[in-house]
């Protein structure tokens, strides 16, 4: 008897039908999928101890206090004190890993280019440092570093000069302030939240306007305006041009909000003008009170002193040093750069990665990120009292990163020095203030504990909390009321909050495949507005403004008020925008 | 008809082969370092399973004793077995952990709480672990080729069919945190 082929393919036949009926195939099936979960590459929690680990989130300058849960060395989740976290916080201990992290940099060469740059500065030219977050204890270093050079400058963006006490509040007005979002400490404004009413003035819905007792939609714009129409310095008629109120809706905010009544008026960086109307309304002392800062100690009051970017004469900076570790205000590249002098000058970014500043610099040196970094994170502005709270670091920065305070002190030859525990050890001989710790939840008066003690508690999450200033003779600055909005004579480009930076890889991807955080080259209007220049959605188009033109894309949203467009660069805001179809 | 007996014929060896060979040879085998006897444990010494298997003061559980354990009694041979003198020479002797094979360790990304499970939900040592407790000799540790895990180890569907049998708590994030 021969075997055919036919007699093979039967029995292939057979046995393809038999082994379905076994559980051979399933078996495998189930088998590779729980071999491919132990592929190299795929993250592995490292096996160990269970701990808890206190630190400060410093994604933000709120400094939110943060229990993290290690495995071993290894955080795993991240978890607020008091108070929840905000979703970047809980995913913070991502940021280490995320695709865009840098880790290798010309530290060398930057550092040799730096020193021959200084050296052929020319007259006139400068050696500039901008911290992005002014403050920190790295920020002290940055300052003195500048003082020993003599060319040297030392650049942030304006700090308001006071503080809020959100509770001692009974109304909070805010002008346009994303309180319930990004202002101020997060849990401590909810953990107060019951105890004021909340009036928000918004031009546009926010959330904090959806989450407010009183939502007021004033004109893009006005909100300077209406704090002086409050403040008396227009009258109720020119205060409801101006911002498109009703004069009865002005007249009852202001009856609200009278002198007396521990009323609080906050815009998103206390402006002169409003720090001028808590004044009038008698919150200086009370719901207001002069910004403290954390002892420091008295050889670093020689630093240099902090110098707006706009102080700055243009084409003056022969080297720029950015810090962008801690992120911070960002200012538009296009201010920053008709700062720099003429003819290749030399920017060099410490960055964690290269999608900020890093894309116009020369040098783009890599820094810890955290919860690799350590850093100290200055009070947030509804801090009334003055604390010192370090981040301290929850992993070990991989080797290749640099520390920009330590790059800025070797340039000016300032010794190596522990900074942070200079200023701790200052602190503490001050001897005032408490010791809290978050493990044990004790509060300690610092003279009672010892200097080493102190340092250690510090580190293991601790925070020092001194007593608010006493309130001086404060001489209110008087605001002047800008140009009414006129929507008829174009449209009006308000600048969304940026999103915090950096941002965690989950909210990167949702940033990248959605529109739920407006993208950079993207403007939203309302449809209305979008038919009356000819565009709709997913048209591209230019945005003109006077600070310049911007190639776009659209995006209608009903919720955006007819005659605004959002946009969410800084350096597209202004009174009067067109947008034109390509 | 010599059509359909071939193809029988091949249907009956892929059914042996899936039935009967494949189930032995998906897995590799070994014996356990020490002849051990839960019974002779339980029965002589009066052992529970807790004396060994303990929890820690921090309420985690220590899984496989380690020497030290074992060697609170076991200082010195007790008794003339020849188990109990290799025991003796290869562990305690040279002070060297046992290299046990764990039959029920769980793959990385499962979150299991023995403090949970058996303080909170009482649920009992062979609820999982079968009879191993009572055994007189500890089954051979059969390991998958592919999967690299214990054929004796507790499956996911083990897991679910008994939280939806208690009526507990089954979503993803319970076990997979």
């Amino acid at each position: 008897m021969t075997t055919t082929r036919r007699d093979i393919f039967k029995f292939a036949g057979g046995s393809a039908l038999g082994a379905l009926l076994t559980p051979a195939p399933w078996r495998l099936i189930t088998d590779t999928a729980l071999w491919s979960e132990n592929w190299p590459g795929i993250p592995r929690p490292a096996r160990g101890e269970i701990r808890a680990k206190f630190t400060h989130c410093s994604l933000c300058p709120a400094g939110c206090a943060v229990r993290a849960r290690c495995v071993g060395e290894q955080p795993v989740s991240l978890a607020g004190v008091r108070g929840g976290l905000c979703p970047f916080g809980v995913t913070g201990h991502q940021l280490p890993y995320h695709p865009a992290r840098l880790r290798q940099g010309p530290v060398s060469e930057a550092m040799a280019a730096v020193a021959d740059a200084i050296a052929k500065c020319g007259p006139g030219e400068r050696v500039a440092v901008l911290d992005l977050r002014p403050g920190r204890t790295a920020s002290w270093t940055a300052r003195r570093a500048m003082a020993v050079l003599k060319n040297g400058w030392y650049i942030a963006p304006v700090q308001s000069p006071v503080a809020v006490d959100l509770t001692k509040a009974r109304t909070v007005l805010s002008l346009s302030a994303p309180l319930l979002e990004r202002w101020g400490t997060p849990a401590n404004v909810f953990a107060v939240r019951d105890g004021f009413r909340l009036i928000q003035a918004d031009p546009v819905e926010s959330r904090t306007a959806a989450l407010a007792d009183l939502w007021l939609p004033i004109r893009p714009g006005s909100e300077e305006a209406l704090a002086l129409g409050l403040a008396g310095q227009l009258t109720s008629a020119e205060t409801a041009a101006m911002t498109g109120l009703s004069e009865h809706q002005i007249e009852s905010v202001g009856q609200t909000i009278g002198f007396g009544r521990l009323s609080l008026v906050i815009d998103r960086a206390m402006s002169p003008a409003v720090v001028a109307l808590n004044v009038k309304l008698g919150g200086w002392g009370r719901t207001i009170v002069p910004r403290a800062e954390a002892p420091v100690p008295p050889e670093w009051k020689k630093a240099a002193p902090v110098t707006d970017l706009a102080a700055v004469p243009d084409r003056s900076i022969r080297v720029l040093l950015i810090d962008e570790s801690a992120p911070g205000e960002y200012l538009p590249w296009d201010a920053i750069e008709k700062k720099l002098a003429a003819g290749n000058p030399l920017v060099v970014v410490f960055a964690w990665s290269a999608n900020g500043y890093g894309r116009y610099a020369k040098y783009v040196l890599p820094t810890p990120v955290y919860p690799e970094a350590t850093d100290d994170i200055p009070p947030a502005i509804d801090s009334p009292a003055p604390c010192f709270r370090i981040a301290a670091p929850l992993l070990a920065a991989p080797a290749g990163v640099v520390t920009p305070s330590e790059f800025i002190a070797s340039l000016a030859g300032l010794p190596p020095a522990d900074a942070l525990r200079e200023r701790a050890r200052a602190i503490h001989q001050g001897g005032r203030g408490t010791l809290v710790t978050y493990a044990d939840a004790k509060s300690v008066p610092v003279k009672e504990v010892k200097p080493d003690d102190f340092w250690k508690a510090l580190n293991a999450g601790g925070c020092w909390v001194g007593q608010a200033l006493p309130p001086a003779n404060f001489r209110a600055p008087v605001g002047q009321a800008l140009p009414p909005a006129n929507p008829s004579q174009g449209l009006v480009v308000l600048a969304t909050p940026p999103a915090p930076s950096p941002a965690s890889p989950l909210f990167t991807k949702l940033y990248q495949e959605s529109d739920l955080l407006l993208a950079p080259n993207c403007i939203a209007l309302h449809p209305q507005d979008a038919a009356r220049c000819g565009v709709s959605a997913g048209n591209r188009a230019t945005l003109e403004t006077p600070n310049g033109k911007w190639s776009v894309r659209i995006l209608t949203d009903s919720s955006v008020r007819p005659g605004v467009v959002l946009a969410a660069r800084p350096e597209m805001a202004s009174a009067s925008g067109k947008v034109v179809r390509v | 008809m010599r059509g359909k007996i071939i193809f029988l014929a091949g249907l009956a060896a892929a059914l042996g082969a899936g039935w009967a060979g494949f189930p032995y040879a998906i897995y590799t085998s070994r014996p356990q370092p020490v002849d051990f006897s839960h019974k002779v444990h339980a029965d002589k010494a009066g052992a529970k399973c807790e004396d060994c298997h303990a929890f820690r003061d921090d309420g985690t559980f220590a899984g496989i004793p380690t020497l030290d354990k074992c060697a609170g009694c076991h200082a010195a041979a007790m008794g003339t077995t020849a188990a109990e003198e290799n025991f003796i020479d290869q562990y305690v002797t040279p002070q060297r952990e046992p290299p046990w094979a764990s039959y029920a360790r769980q793959p990385e990304n499962v979150f299991f709480s023995h403090a949970a499970h058996v303080k909170l939900g009482n649920v009992k040592c062979e609820s999982c672990h079968g009879a191993l407790g009572a055994s007189d000799k500890l089954p051979r540790y059969r390991q998958d080729r592919i999967s690299g895990y214990s054929r004796l180890g507790m499956s996911m569907t083990d897991c679910i069919a008994c939280h939806r049998q208690q009526a507990r708590a089954d979503s993803c994030l319970d076990c997979h945190k």
